[in-house]
């Protein structure tokens, strides 16, 4: 059985390679400027692995009645 | 003789019922302060000078014949341009959108006009809706009306609607609300705005930023306003599913102006010991004054809040992806470059992580609702700092440098995610003379008792009646 292990921060190599996967077009310069972000938006959702989630199931969005 | 810039729309309602004044006149002071002010402040991306004029020439016959629409007959509204107006462009903010014409309104827009309200134009944004300063590379970033010799961001996205209230180029206006964005500038121009609850207000034909997060609502200059424009807005529509069929009460005549045997919930812990001091002091004295209201007041804290950054992230980054991904595939440098960075986050947020969000969305959403269980509102500040000079990137705040952009987001998104309905209602200024702003927060399709709040503490002080030095 695998341990979990802590993500790595995403690294350019990384950006770009997921980039084209999703056939997104970017420039070194648009990797440059957006790792940053993407690194910040990672490291909250990362944060999100402490919640005492137990059972709980995702807020629904939409009314069925 | 009533100066009709600066009237409530309840004053003006009521000129206008009662014939004392016409609608024409009451559009034509506003499109003459629109001519005056805006080519500095740059409030609105296009007016309808005509067809407010046109509009407001029926209203007027029909008052004259005793045909008076609604609540807001004759009285002029401003619309945030993600609104969509039927025959009139609706940018977004947008070079994207720049010449798009809907075919049809949004659903605010048709009560709104069933209420009897004319519409002036359409006003400026943060693209898309996605940042909280208000900037705007397109069609000029927004004046604060607050300053008039700094150029100082009213907040946003909704920051044409602040400015456009504040400096008396409408009484009232539509915001939209995803992380804060009828909060944050309803506080840094010195207005009362709510957001309602999630489900209350019809999103159909508002542009999206993020469905689960988005929410509708009125900035005005007062809760009265504010409650006059949501009752004529409110209610089940069977073109947004997400919306309640629960009943919608009157909002105005919930506004008793009594508070006595209230029971606040003070959030002190992560939002007022946070708040730059200015902004801590002007909320103290605030619940003070609430107290001398009749209200008792007590300290809650929420602590699922340090989860409400990532949610929002996994929300707004997959949601507004989803949304903008085709237009990023191929007019990528259509938007300018801080919205174009921003939204190609959510190409890199998957599933599971979205997913994850939702799931602690339901923590944070079940906490909001106990804590409410034993108090009747919560009080909160709405931002930390006041308006900052356009281009700063920090803020001092209790004598450290904070990024402007997440601070001013702070306090107002954990009740995007939540959905509980929350008002933004002036308490104060700066020694710079900038509006600090108090969030008062109620239970789900509580706007009433939100609304009374705010109410009441208008009643008691005069700091949603002070004009700024713009627009004098």
């Amino acid at each position: 059985m695998s341990a979990i292990v802590s993500p790595s921060p995403i690294t350019k190599d990384a950006l770009r390679a997921l980039a084209q996967a999703q056939g997104l077009t970017l420039s070194e310069a648009d990797l440059d400027r957006l790792l940053p972000l993407v690194q910040a938006t990672r490291a909250l959702l990362d944060e999100l692995a402490a919640a005492p989630l137990d059972d709980v199931e995702p807020t629904a969005l939409y009314h069925m009645l | 003789m009533t100066d009709l810039a600066w009237a409530s729309m309840g004053e003006l309602a009521r000129l206008v019922a009662t014939k004392a004044v016409s609608p024409v006149e009451i559009v034509r002071t506003h499109l003459d302060r629109i001519a005056a002010l805006d080519g500095t402040l740059k409030a609105y991306i296009t007016v309808m000078g005509e067809s407010a004029l046109q509009a407001a020439r029926a209203a007027e016959a029909a008052v004259m014949a005793g045909e008076a629409r609604g609540a807001l007959h004759g009285v002029p509204v401003g619309l945030k341009d993600l609104y969509c107006t039927k025959g009139v462009k609706t940018t977004g903010g947008s070079r994207i959108l720049g010449d798009w014409v809907p075919a049809e309104d949004a659903t605010v827009v048709t009560r709104l006009a069933a209420a009897g309200a004319i519409v002036l134009g359409k006003l400026n944004m943060h693209e898309f809706a996605y940042g909280p300063e208000g900037l705007n590379v397109h069609y000029g970033t927004t004046w604060n009306p607050w300053d008039r010799s700094t150029h100082r961001i009213c907040g946003g996205s909704s920051s044409g609607s602040g400015a456009a209230v504040a400096a008396g180029l409408c009484p009232g206006a539509l915001g939209s609300d995803t992380g804060g964005s009828i909060r944050i500038p309803s506080a840094l121009c010195g207005l009362t705005g709510i957001k309602p609850t999630y489900g209350r207000v019809s999103r159909a034909g508002v542009l999206p930023l993020a469905w689960s997060l988005d929410h509708v609502g009125p900035m005005c200059r007062s809760a009265v306003d504010c409650a006059l424009m949501l009752g004529a807005m409110a209610g089940y529509d069977p073109r947004d599913s997400s919306t309640s069929v629960l009943p919608v009460p009157d909002y105005a005549a919930a506004l008793t102006g009594e508070i006595k045997g209230l029971r606040i919930g003070l959030l002190r812990r992560v939002f007022l010991e946070t708040a730059d001091a200015p902004q801590r002091q002007a909320v103290e004295q605030a619940v003070k004054t609430l107290e001398g209201l009749g209200a008792s007041v007590r300290e809650v804290s929420l602590e699922q809040m340090k989860y409400a950054a990532g949610v929002v992230a996994a929300m707004i980054s997959a949601e507004s992806y989803a949304y903008h991904e085709t237009w990023l595939k191929t007019r990528g440098a259509e938007y300018g470059p801080d919205v174009r960075e921003r939204l190609l986050v959510g190409a890199f947020v998957s599933g599971a992580d979205y997913l994850k969000g939702q799931r602690v969305r339901r923590l944070i959403r079940d906490e909001v609702d106990r804590v409410l269980g034993g108090v009747d509102v919560l009080i909160a500040p709405t931002v930390p700092i006041a308006a900052t000079p356009v281009g700063a990137r920090e803020a001092v705040v209790n004598g450290a440098p904070q990024p402007v952009r997440p601070s001013l987001l702070r306090y107002t998104r954990p009740f995007n995610a939540s959905g509980h309905p929350a008002a933004s209602v002036p308490c104060g200024f700066t020694a710079d003379g900038l509006p600090i702003g108090m969030q008062v927060l109620g239970r789900s399709f509580d706007e009433a008792t939100v609304l009374r709040v705010a109410d009441a503490y208008q009643r008691a002080t005069d700091w949603h009646a002070r004009r700024p030095p713009f627009a004098a």
